[in-house]
């Protein structure tokens, strides 16, 4: 039978963490963290999953004006013992496509901890923290990982590819955490850098990565700027701003204003 | 991975009923009914974590709790004498989120998982039940379409109440396609040995793409089930359900446009014709009101002609 996959290379690693994100993220978060990931360690590609056993191709999808392929890439970085998978959710066949995964990860890297990340509009306001909420497969996990300012999320409703491959993990005893980072909703059509900064500290910090993010700094002042000059052009918006800064929820209607006006914004 | 029973009773030559979801969920409205009449123990399940996607998850205090999938439950009874296997799925597996039906490897594993059980406990035949996409009209009584995974079985369809082979309904020359897993396990069964037939409740065509239960055509399945059980069912509370199904039928019929609801009251005319008598409505005349139903079905986005 054909494999579901196809590889150009054979990583050495032992003990390795593997860290899963999906493409179409909200605030583009999944692919901003891994493409920095990729980018600054130099990772390298190995690996493939054969994309017309989970993909149905019936044309192509247009993204931002431009064509978009599916794509399901393992990269690696041998120095600090990483798995990277960026992928575009599968069609069909979840069950083979999420195996496949474990089963790469577990046979040629060795894996033993899975992360996946994702991004999740809430309603705050951009002048507050980002907190990134988890969820673990093993409590064993959970209480490794305590110290690293993880949140515990409560939720109960439909469930995410992220939960499914967590729960596949652990039915082979493979420790996992889905980490969800929040961000403000009338952010969420955008990139939002310090959100894509929290789970980069994260990730810093759990594999002592050195990483450089002053970058993002910069980023989050332009930022947190244009919001600023726009809540003196116009009052509602700064309204709506204080009473999210209150902790007041807005309405609807109010929420689908604020959400337009920064988006414009933003996008120039 | 595959089937977990969690009860091993000696059984002799029990008769299995299956059940999934489909057009107005006729078949496994039927079926269910009869096996919560019947007060059937639950035998076993077959584990869905490799043919659905999970409909549910629970996570409390940052730990996964649970991942909830559709559920593919086995159960059992004797009633009057006979043993009964009931097989209840509540999602069919598909290929696809967007398909109606199941298809592929993963239904072909499904079918074969069931029958597993079946052969397992000795049973010697197999019911599916789901929906006949009909020329009638909403007002007339459902038949039941049967049809046998074997020749040799036409003979005692013939004999229930109620019920045609494909060959004596208009226009079909005994031809046909049972979509999904209802058709699929049949063939797997034929396949196996297992002798089988599919029993599909008649369901007016324009009623087949909108999101109702129709438990006209799941009573008279049911009544076929009796007849083939030679037992009485107590249909009383039933009735009700399917009462307050009929108001919401009505009620959707009566705000069709008048044009379009002085040509469905033509399937009055069409309907439980023998293929013998002369129709007072031409083939040409027939196919010019599919087209008009179709077209009807079509501007409202509530219709599939493929299903027919």
């Amino acid at each position: 039978m054909k494999k579901p996959f196809k590889y150009t290379g054979l990583p050495k690693l032992k003990n390795s963490s593997l860290i899963v994100g999906w493409n179409k993220d909200t605030g583009n978060l999944a692919p901003a963290v891994l493409e920095f990931l990729n980018r600054i360690l130099g990772c390298q590609v190995f690996c493939e999953l054969e994309l017309e056993d989970f993909f149905s191709f019936g044309g192509v999808a247009v993204e931002h004006n431009v064509v978009h392929f599916p794509e399901c890439i393992f990269f690696y970085n041998e120095k600090k013992n990483l798995v990277i998978f960026k992928s575009d959710q599968p069609h069909f066949q979840h069950y083979k496509f999420l195996n496949t995964i474990l089963d790469i990860a577990e046979r040629f890297c060795h894996v033993h901890e899975l992360y996946t990340i994702s991004g999740f509009a809430s309603s705050f306001v951009h002048t507050s923290p980002r907190r990134i909420f988890s969820v673990f497969n093993l409590p064993e996990f959970q209480v490794e990982l305590r110290g690293y300012g993880l949140e515990d999320m409560t939720w109960e409703g439909p469930p995410a590819i992220s939960s499914y491959l967590l729960w596949l993990a652990r039915k082979r005893g493979l420790p996992g955490v889905s980490l969800w980072s929040e961000l403000p909703f009338y952010l969420g059509a955008h990139e939002d850098p310090q959100c894509v900064k929290s789970s980069l500290s994260f990730f810093d910090s759990r594999f002592n990565l050195n990483l450089d993010l002053t970058g993002f700094d910069n980023m989050i002042q332009e930022q947190d700027k244009k919001i600023a000059l726009l809540r003196q052009e116009k009052a509602e918006i700064d309204q709506y701003l204080k009473l999210l800064e209150s902790g007041i929820s807005l309405d609807e209607e109010e929420q689908l204003k604020l959400a337009r006006e920064i988006y414009s914004l933003l996008k120039k | 991975m595959g089937i977990k029973l969690h009860k091993h009773p000696r059984l002799k030559s029990p008769i299995m009923i299956v059940g999934w979801p489909g057009i107005g969920n006729i078949g496994l409205i039927a079926v269910d009914t009869l096996r919560e009449l019947a007060k059937a123990e639950e035998l076993g399940e077959i584990e869905s974590y490799e043919f659905f996607l999970p409909s549910k998850v629970v996570i409390k205090s940052g730990i996964l709790e649970e991942l909830e999938f559709p559920t593919n439950k086995f159960y059992f009874r004797r009633i009057e004498g006979k043993d009964l296997i009931f097989f209840i799925g509540e999602e069919q597996p598909r290929k696809q989120p967007t398909s109606d039906y199941a298809e592929g490897e993963e239904a072909y594993r499904m079918a074969h998982l069931v029958l597993d059980v079946a052969e397992k406990f000795g049973c010697q035949r197999v019911y599916t039940s789901g929906a006949a996409v009909s020329l009638m009209h909403h007002t007339m009584r459902s038949r039941v379409w049967a049809v046998p995974n074997t020749e040799r079985l036409i003979k005692e369809i013939k004999q229930y109440s109620n019920t045609i082979v494909m060959s004596e309904i208009e226009g079909r020359g005994g031809q046909g396609h049972i979509t999904g897993l209802n058709g699929l396990l049949l063939g797997v069964a034929k396949k196996r040995g297992i002798d089988g037939i599919c029993l599909m409740g008649e369901i007016p065509i324009y009623l087949q793409g909108l999101p109702i239960i129709y438990p006209k055509a799941s009573k008279s399945v049911l009544d076929v089930f009796s007849d083939i059980l030679g037992i009485d069912i107590d249909l009383s509370q039933f009735e009700k359900t399917a009462q307050k199904a009929e108001k919401n039928i009505e009620k959707f019929y009566s705000q069709i446009p008048s044009e379009m609801r002085s040509q469905l009251e033509k399937l009055k005319e069409i309907y439980h014709l023998e293929p013998t008598e002369i129709k007072p409505m031409t083939e040409k005349n027939r196919k010019k009101l599919w087209e008009e139903i179709s077209d009807f079905l079509k501007k409202e986005g509530k219709g599939d002609e493929e299903a027919i």
